[in-house]
């Protein structure tokens, strides 16, 4: 336990290793060395993300990116969890629902878009929904999944203390299925920031980090096309963080649960 | 909330011992396997007095578990009467208390959270309630555990918090399915006088299955012996001694061989059907 608290400074050093030898080839190779691929140089990304900044578009854009994001994982989630509740607590909503979602969550995320393009055009609303539905669908398999999964010696217990149907819900079907719904949550966390910018650089208008990479595109400005994807890199990476800790929080009565 | 004046109010009388009379009269009890009826339990007739220790021997595949399970209210369909109070068993009730073999406390929530569970649909008082749940945990001496999440409290730490958890409700009847089964020797003898020891401070009517003979003579002041396939009872034993009792005792020694010595012998049934041990396996094998 000490050992492993001291050296954790190091450990996270560790993790900095390959981003700082990436950066250390990229800017090696910006002189020719590899072939004339088509780069910026790390030097160069910092001008462009001081002009972003400057003008305001990192700020507009990483604000723009990130509510989108959260929107739309808050409703397609909010949506993918009830439903899973539904189709886990009554076996009729299960079979009149889960043969058509079984069918549509074969269907990629990116193979809703050109749908969605058509019926709602492009712009805000077509890309909440491209988010939202990238997040129903994980959010929904692993709530039902985790549902049904909870063990029957624990339902037991909950029948000899007499709990009804609400009580067993939140005392215990639901706690044991938070391992898996929470899983399933950051499953859907990950795709709601993939389609995220995805929705932007395919159906974008506004700010956006994906409508900055699909401006830059246009602009052939490589360097600024890097700065958006390196702060969604990191963003990406910081949410996942934040989720890995509240996991942590929530599962601390698991014994392998650190 | 109910004015009934027959309702017991545990706030009210803390110290009164509830205990239950339990009337097990002609009880069948089968499975389909297969297509086929195998029955577990036939013909079984036992009454334990209010405020009895009994416990149940016998080799696995005697229906010892399936009888508690039918008692306790999670299995319904059988055959006979099984009365608790006069009152027919029929689903399962704060009236019968139930600890099995594995803990089966929630994970999830702390020692203290686990028992108080087991209040949430009694008519004790929210106010009081922290009180009681502490006072259970006491009777088991986990005191300074009330926080710790079951992984962190050992086999027969969380065995106790289980059996703490089955009498914070007081219930008329405790049964118990091999309580001790899944503990190392050591503890299990540790956690066998404690539970003697809980069961004198509490006196409800209990009713213990294991397979362990000298367990079931130490604790019971009656030991009943089953037969397999399907499950009867073969003899009734009485244990004429006072609690607490001493485990080195002669009586116990002599009746635990007479157990044994019937547990493995080969007799013939009446009906010509032999009942035994030995032919166990015989009978898997088809």
């Amino acid at each position: 336990m000490t050992r492993s608290l001291l050296s954790a400074p190091l450990r996270t050093a560790a993790g900095l290793v390959a981003p700082a030898l990436l950066v250390a080839l990229w800017q090696w190779n910006s002189g020719g060395a590899l072939g004339s691929v088509a780069i910026a140089p790390p030097s160069a990304l910092l001008t462009a993300g001081r002009e972003l900044v400057a003008d305001g578009t990192l700020g507009a854009g990483v604000a723009a990116t990130l509510a989108r994001a959260l929107t739309g994982f808050g409703i397609g989630a909010a949506l993918g969890f009830l439903t899973g509740v539904a189709m886990a607590l009554s076996s009729a909503v299960n079979r009149v629902l889960g043969p058509l979602l079984q069918a549509l969550r074969q269907v990629p995320m990116l193979g809703w878009m050109p749908l969605i393009a058509l019926w709602f055009g492009t712009g805000e609303g077509s890309e909440l929904i491209v988010v939202c539905v990238a997040s129903f669908f994980p959010t929904l398999l692993s709530t039902h999944s985790g549902l049904r999964q909870v063990e029957s010696r624990y339902l037991e217990v909950g029948r000899i203390y007499g709990l009804d149907t609400g009580q067993r819900f939140a005392l215990v079907q639901l706690p044991a299925a938070l391992p898996f719904v929470l899983t399933g949550l950051n499953q859907a966390l990950a795709f709601a920031w993939i389609a995220t910018i995805a929705s932007e650089i395919l159906l974008g208008t506004g700010a956006g980090l994906g409508v900055t990479m699909q401006q830059a595109q246009m602009q052939q400005r490589l360097d600024m096309m890097l700065v958006a994807v390196i702060v969604t890199a990191f963003l990406g990476f910081a949410i996942n963080q934040i989720l890995l800790h509240l996991r942590r929080g929530l599962l601390r009565w698991q014994p392998d649960n650190r | 909330m109910s004015i009934d004046p027959s309702l017991r109010l545990p706030a009210e009388t803390p110290n009164t011992p509830v205990r239950g009379e339990l009337a097990i009269a002609n009880l069948s009890k089968s499975f389909r396997i297969g297509g086929q009826l195998r029955p577990v339990l036939e013909g079984i007739n036992l009454t334990l007095r209010p405020g009895e220790f009994v416990s149940i021997v016998g080799a696995s595949g005697c229906g010892k578990s399936t009888l508690l399970r039918l008692i306790v209210g999670l299995d319904d369909d059988y055959q006979g009467e099984i009365r608790l109070d006069g009152e027919r068993v029929a689903t399962t009730s704060l009236d019968r208390g139930i600890v099995f073999q594995d803990h089966r406390l929630f994970p999830w929530m702390t020692l203290e959270q686990n028992i108080e569970l087991a209040l949430r649909n009694t008519n004790v008082p929210k106010a009081r309630r922290a009180q009681i749940v502490a006072e259970h945990i006491a009777l088991v001496g986990l005191e300074g555990f009330e926080k710790a999440y079951p992984h962190q409290l050992s086999g027969g730490m969380a065995q106790r918090g289980a059996i703490a958890r089955a009498l914070v409700t007081e219930p008329k009847l405790l049964l118990l399915d091999e309580p001790l089964g899944a503990l190392d020797a050591l503890t299990r003898v540790n956690v066998q006088t404690e539970l003697q020891r809980i069961w004198m401070a509490q006196r409800s009517t209990m009713l213990m299955v294991t397979h362990d003979v000298e367990e079931a003579l130490y604790l019971g002041d009656r030991v009943i012996v089953m037969s397999p396939n399907p499950g009867r009872i073969r003899r009734i034993v009485d244990v004429d001694l006072p609690h607490p009792r001493d485990r080195r005792s002669p009586l116990l020694h002599r009746l635990k061989d007479e157990i044994l010595a019937e547990l493995t012998a080969a007799p013939v049934e009446p009906g010509g059907v032999s009942d035994n041990l030995v032919r166990l396996p015989a009978r898997e094998a088809r």
